[in-house]
């Protein structure tokens, strides 16, 4: 009698049902063993009866048809070995694999079973938080595009800007034996470059023969004369609908040098509004000064505070009606003013 | 990804900048041993015009602007940074300036604002501002386009707020070879051509620098970008050696494919601010550095190694 030992299943895998098909030359054996999910401690019994060794041949209406399914008796159990089968000599070509050993299940195989799923546990534990600790660290995600406010969600999270200050110091890079490099971890090779002097002369030739170009200076609608002083080479057609060509100009090519190389005052434009209501101004005291109206400066308060002044008598009616429509001027140029002042540009 | 000389990096030398903060930590800090581990020297005359181009759109024009741009200034030098693109801005978005533009050169030419007025220091870094051409609606004048832009990089060598003039001033040019790139290439001195390993990109790069040395503009380096080197050991995209082989330009850099460009995107953080430094960003690092010492890549990272295998424990963080 030529047993096949059953080796005893591991205590975290009760719950398995294997097939295990083992390809042998002729006549070819399938050895199916079925373990079937049982608690190892509480139910022993049940757990051997569940072992089940079936041995076929693999041409099912042959005459070496075999097929064996022994459930072993406790006694024989009890012995840690269970012995298949001593009627069919083919099990005995099974190989290793297709062999098993049934032993009692020990009480350290439970304390055994909860340490390995402790650290299958913390195992994936480690991977989740490390995984969500890396994904904070680096940023970059949307959520940096709500932040800045290109897109609108309440609901997504606020990344950190992060600095690298150091540029002189990059440990993670070290130059390897052999010509290669490490760089994060990874090996790099390392090849010498070989263009040569010569070969960049060649190119520049080469591309001075191909290509033959002067940087437009005068860009056309097509459709509209060359002016006579102006290379033809220099002419960039710009087709009609292009938007560049729609682009209508209103800068004048003077002002607009003397612009950028302006260093000191205010902006062009703050400065034109102040100069238009200086005019107004002035046309408005030239043209009181023609009908012969001078500004009282008993009134000055009035031509300041227009809302605030006290009853006037009514001998002074028209005169007050005259500064009402000054102070009305007046109003205004102090409101454009502050305009514009707020838009005094801040310093970049 | 990275110049290094075959030959043992040359020895440190002292810093130039104060970190102090940095000096007070104990000895046992691990320090890197690139040899651009000091600050870069400053090379040729100041300020040095540098127009950012490609030809083809979506290749990186403005994220290299940015990154490039925000480099120098962490190295210690003062930069301006001038958005070109004229209908279509973006730069401001990038480094997180959106909402502080109020004023743009249009307004300086139209007599609105004054040219310091119009510039948008960068909070966190003081030494990088930056000048938007116009707002997305409004249109520079064609017809003196170029000549305005010449005018305002001239205004910016005499400054009136006090400030000395920049040693920097990078133009992020839009596009295409229309108006836009006309007039974004006549202030500069020299450029900095961006493109991908793909041949479409290749061919607008290859006409971008021909009409850029018609211009008169020779010193023209070249930045590679969105390089996968699993691609390219695959046999799937160009190596680097083979775009310099079609192009014939001087590296000034090679920027890998990263996700953390999109990233750095939605939060208008450029990703040489990322700590811990990513793989990209650390590139456009090291191509700022080349680019204030007139330097070009001498070796290229071609293709990754075997990575390590994973351990029975690597899963519980052994």
């Amino acid at each position: 009698m030529t047993p096949i030992f059953c080796s005893s299943p591991s205590p975290h895998l009760p719950f398995i049902n294997a097939n295990l098909r083992t390809p042998l030359s002729p006549p070819v054996f399938h050895v199916l063993v079925r373990i079937v999910p049982l608690h190892p401690r509480r139910d022993h019994r049940r757990w051997r009866r569940g072992l089940s060794a079936r041995a076929a041949s693999s041409d099912s209406k042959g005459p070496d048809d075999h097929r064996l399914t022994e459930d072993r008796d406790l006694n024989e159990a009890e012995s840690g070995e269970v012995a298949v089968s001593e009627e069919s000599p083919l099990v005995l070509c099974v190989p290793h694999v297709g062999s098993f050993t049934v032993r009692r299940p020990k009480s350290a195989t439970f304390s055994v079973g909860v340490v390995v799923a402790i650290v299958l546990l913390v195992g994936v534990l480690r991977r989740i938080i490390g995984g969500k600790s890396d994904n904070g660290r680096r940023g970059g995600s949307v959520a940096d595009l709500v932040r800045r406010g290109h897109l609108k969600s309440d609901r997504r999270g606020i990344s950190k800007p992060l600095s690298y200050e150091d540029p002189f110091n990059n440990p993670l890079v070290k130059v390897g034996k052999n010509s290669t490099v490490e760089m994060y971890g990874k090996v790099y090779r390392l090849a010498p470059v070989t263009l040569t002097e010569e070969q960049q002369t060649i190119h520049q030739k080469r591309r001075s023969r191909a290509y033959q170009w002067k940087r437009p200076t005068v860009f056309l609608k097509e459709g509209d004369p060359v002016p006579p002083d102006v290379d033809p080479d220099t002419v960039r057609w710009i087709p009609a609908n292009h938007p560049f060509a729609t682009t209508v100009s209103d800068i004048d090519e003077n002002i607009a040098q003397n612009n950028v190389y302006q260093k000191h005052g205010v902006p062009f434009r703050i400065k034109a509004e102040h100069e238009a209501l200086q005019k107004k101004l002035e046309a408005l005291q030239k043209e009181e000064k023609l009908h012969g109206v001078t500004i009282d400066p008993n009134t000055i308060q009035e031509f300041e505070r227009p809302f605030q002044s006290p009853p006037k008598p009514p001998g002074q009616a028209e005169q007050t009606q005259r500064t009402t429509s000054t102070s009305k001027s007046g109003g205004k140029s102090e409101s454009s003013e502050s305009n514009a002042a707020s838009e005094e540009p801040h310093k970049s | 990804m990275v110049s290094l000389q075959l030959t043992p990096p040359k020895p440190f030398l002292p810093k130039t900048l104060n970190h102090s903060k940095h000096d007070n930590k104990p000895s046992t800090t691990v320090r890197s041993s690139l040899q651009w581990n000091r600050k870069p020297q400053l090379s040729g005359d100041t300020p040095r015009v540098v127009v950012i181009t490609s030809g083809k759109g979506g290749v990186g024009k403005t994220t290299t602007t940015a990154n490039v741009g925000l480099s120098l200034a962490r190295l210690g030098f003062s930069v301006v940074a001038v958005d070109a693109d004229v209908g279509l801005r973006n730069l401001d978005l990038l480094l997180g300036l959106e909402n502080r533009v109020n004023y743009t050169a249009v307004e300086v030419l139209n007599g609105d604002c004054r040219l310091d007025q119009a510039l948008v220091r960068d909070k966190r870094w003081p030494h990088l501002e930056l000048l938007c051409i116009s707002k997305p609606r409004s249109k520079l004048p064609l017809g003196f386009g170029a000549k305005a832009l010449t005018w305002l990089v001239d205004a910016l060598k005499s400054r009136s707020d006090g400030r000395p003039p920049p040693d920097f001033v990078i133009i992020d040019c839009p596009a295409g070879i229309d108006a836009g790139f006309v007039t974004a290439i006549a202030p500069a001195n020299e450029a900095v051509l961006v493109t991908t390993p793909d041949i479409t990109s290749l061919r607008d790069a290859d006409r971008v620098t021909g009409l850029l040395e018609c211009d008169g503009i020779r010193d023209i380096k070249m930045v590679v970008n969105r390089v996968r080197t699993d691609m390219i050991k695959g046999e799937d995209m160009m190596s680097v050696l083979d775009v310099q082989e079609m192009l014939g330009l001087a590296l000034l850099g090679v920027i890998p494919e990263d996700a953390e460009v999109i990233r750095s995107t939605n939060r208008g953080y450029p990703l040489v601010l990322n700590k811990p430094p990513t793989l990209a960003g650390l590139a456009f690092e090291q191509a700022a550095w080349r680019l204030v010492e007139n330097d070009s890549m001498k070796a290229v990272a071609v293709e990754e190694m075997e990575p390590k295998r994973w351990g029975w424990f690597s899963f519980f963080g052994g």
